[in-house]
């Protein structure tokens, strides 16, 4: 029985090591001196340590004006998905009307809808009306990939929050909406944090869209422009960790942050039985 | 912060909190125009977004399947329809074919072993000391917070051929083969380490997914089956695997939809190469379209990749939508 007990703590320490490793190897490289980069010894912790490959990375053509760029499409896209998405959660969560159903599996089925393989007609869309090259169009469709998905999560936590406190708002004064700024946005703070993130997310890590519209490289996004890393770093693989490590950071923040919530709002929606 | 906890974790499919709500609907006052007009103001931007950039792209899609549309007649702006011989061109192709069945069994092996392990994990999760537990549930998630084009150049410098870190440890155990070993030379250990990547990250959320529901499983029907005296095997065969299997279902027709359409991790290894051997249906999708403007023929291509998701997630959809029919 403690034998059993030992083994299988034993393996889930393993494990642990197996799926944090890269993460630690990405790091522990990135403070990495190039010299000890480019050697046949074996470190699996670093002689040395140092700071350059970040400075390196950070000065490199292209990283600030990459991060600007995917800053700037990710956030566009996911505050317009987030507004329009719970516009839509409140109707289809708290209101009664005709085409209600229709709506709702609409949502259902855009959510479900797979994006890449609209790259095509996308693309010819997006030339006809001039935003080839022009961040834009990439900030349009990333908006278009996380509303269904912001909407119907959305529509999960305002289903959560009881009709009942918004009812009892009203009856002491408030409007309809005076109930809603008041209580039930408070109360979904949470849900919408959670959401968002997980938008950021898909926007962050975007590729397909970003390399096909974006050709000018001054508009490219950081995946992009990580994936060059060859033509842009060479062999200097402590840079290339030091640009995959800052890539990483702002999401690892944000993970940590909401990760509770994220599981339950993805398996939302659930098949029963 | 970081752990998953026990109370909070139950799936929320299983609480009836929502479906209540949605059935109370908003407190019908016959009320004035405004009133009977608001739910439409509300979810018009949400529907004319959806109608605009997915509704249309998804008809353009087809309409252009049927077209001769390369560069040439893309400047012109001539239309030329050729009924279905993009779809010809393309099913006539052996290479498309390969590329088809090698897309259907990566996505298969990836979904399979992905599932198989999160569930693996999640079982095993419930056995561990707290403190490894949270150990390892922070390990995962590190694993699923880094951004895929991250993941990739990590693991392209794990796997480097001269001084990748795998490389020399095979070599320290005493593995001589593997100095120098190109790991991205053929296209079978290609996508073996693009599938090895996509697994990785996929655990996480999937393990966390299930152990959240396996937590919600009452204690009661355990320590039944323990006072039957049934094996570990039999207990979770009778109380484990029914009350995980809609979940599990779930999860394993999501893994297919995501892993079906990969492309940044691909693109990103060797751009499906080498000779072709990692080409995947999004690859050849792209190099169609994009790299060489043959935008019917990638139309094509993008048509078929959808007909085939829409078969393999068609009972789950159908599950979905009967589910959400009742609300």
């Amino acid at each position: 029985m403690i034998a059993k007990k030992v083994s299988v703590n034993v393996v889930g320490v393993l494990l642990a090591l197996l799926f944090a490793f890269p993460t630690y190897w990405m790091v522990s490289s990135a403070l990495k001196p190039t010299k000890d980069m480019l050697s046949t010894g074996y470190d699996l912790v670093p002689f040395s340590v140092t700071t350059t490959n970040f400075a390196n990375a950070w000065a490199k053509p292209g990283f600030l004006s990459s991060l600007g760029n995917s800053l700037f499409v990710s956030l566009t896209a996911v505050l317009a998905a987030i507004v329009v998405g719970l516009l839509a959660a409140v109707a289809m969560s708290r209101m009664r009307f005709r085409g209600r159903k229709s709506f709702v599996m609409l949502m259902l089925v855009a959510q479900m809808a797979p994006f890449e393989a609209l790259l095509i007609p996308m693309f010819l869309m997006m030339r006809d009306l001039d935003l080839l090259d022009r961040l834009p169009s990439l900030a349009l469709i990333y908006f278009a990939v996380t509303l269904p998905f912001c909407a119907w999560t959305l529509r999960g936590f305002v289903n959560g929050i009881p009709l009942e406190l918004e009812e009892a708002a009203m009856v002491d004064g408030c409007g309809r909406w005076g109930a809603f700024r008041r209580v039930t946005l408070p109360l979904l703070g949470p849900g919408l944090v959670a959401t968002s993130v997980f938008a950021f997310v898909t926007a962050w890590n975007e590729f397909l869209y970003a390399l096909s519209l974006m050709k000018d490289q001054t508009k490219e996004t950081l995946p992009v422009w990580l994936s060059g890393f060859q033509t842009n770093f060479g062999t200097d693989w402590g840079g290339a960790m030091a640009a995959s490590a800052l890539f990483t950071l702002p999401v690892l923040v944000f993970f940590l942050i909401v990760q509770r919530k994220m599981v339950s709002g993805v398996t939302a929606g659930a098949v029963k039985g | 912060m970081t752990a998953v906890h026990t109370t909070d974790a139950a799936v929320p499919t299983n609480s009836s909190a929502p479906r209540r709500a949605a059935k109370g609907g908003a407190p019908r006052r016959r009320g004035s125009a405004f009133d009977r007009l608001l739910p439409y103001l509300l979810l018009a931007p949400a529907l004319i977004a959806i109608l605009w950039l997915v509704g249309w792209p998804v008809l353009s899609l087809l309409v252009t399947s049927f077209r001769k549309l390369n560069l040439k007649e893309l400047t012109r702006g001539e239309v030329v329809w050729v009924g279905l011989d993009n779809y010809a061109g393309i099913l006539g192709d052996p290479t498309f074919w390969a590329i088809a069945v090698r897309t259907v069994v990566f996505t298969a092996v990836v979904v399979g072993a992905s599932v198989l392990a999160g569930l693996l994990i999640a079982l095993l999760m419930r056995q561990i000391n707290p403190v490894v537990r949270v150990v390892l549930q922070v390990a995962m998630l590190l694993a699923w917070a880094m951004p895929l084009l991250a993941a990739t150049t990590v693991y392209q410098w794990i796997f480097d051929q001269q001084y990748g870190i795998l490389n020399k440890t095979l070599v320290k155990l005493g593995f001589d083969g593997f100095a120098g070993y190109g790991w991205f030379s053929t296209g079978t250990s290609t996508m073996a380490v693009i599938g090895l990547l996509i697994v990785w990250q996929a655990i996480p959320f999937l393990a966390f997914s299930l152990y959240a529901g396996a937590i919600g499983i009452p204690r009661d029907q355990y320590e039944a089956a323990a006072i039957d005296g049934a094996t570990a095997w039999q207990t979770f065969r009778s109380v484990t695997w029914p009350e995980l299997r809609p979940l599990l279902l779930m999860l394993t027709f999501l893994s297919m939809l995501w892993d079906f359409k990969v492309f940044a991790q691909i693109w990103a290894f060797k751009k499906g190469g080498p000779d072709g051997g990692s080409t995947t249906l999004p690859v050849y999708q792209y190099l169609e379209g994009i790299s060489k403007s043959h935008f019917g023929v990638a139309a094509a291509v993008s048509v078929v990749m959808m007909a085939l998701l829409a078969l393999l997630t068609f009972q789950y959809l159908r599950r979905l939508i009967k589910q959400e029919g009742a609300l």
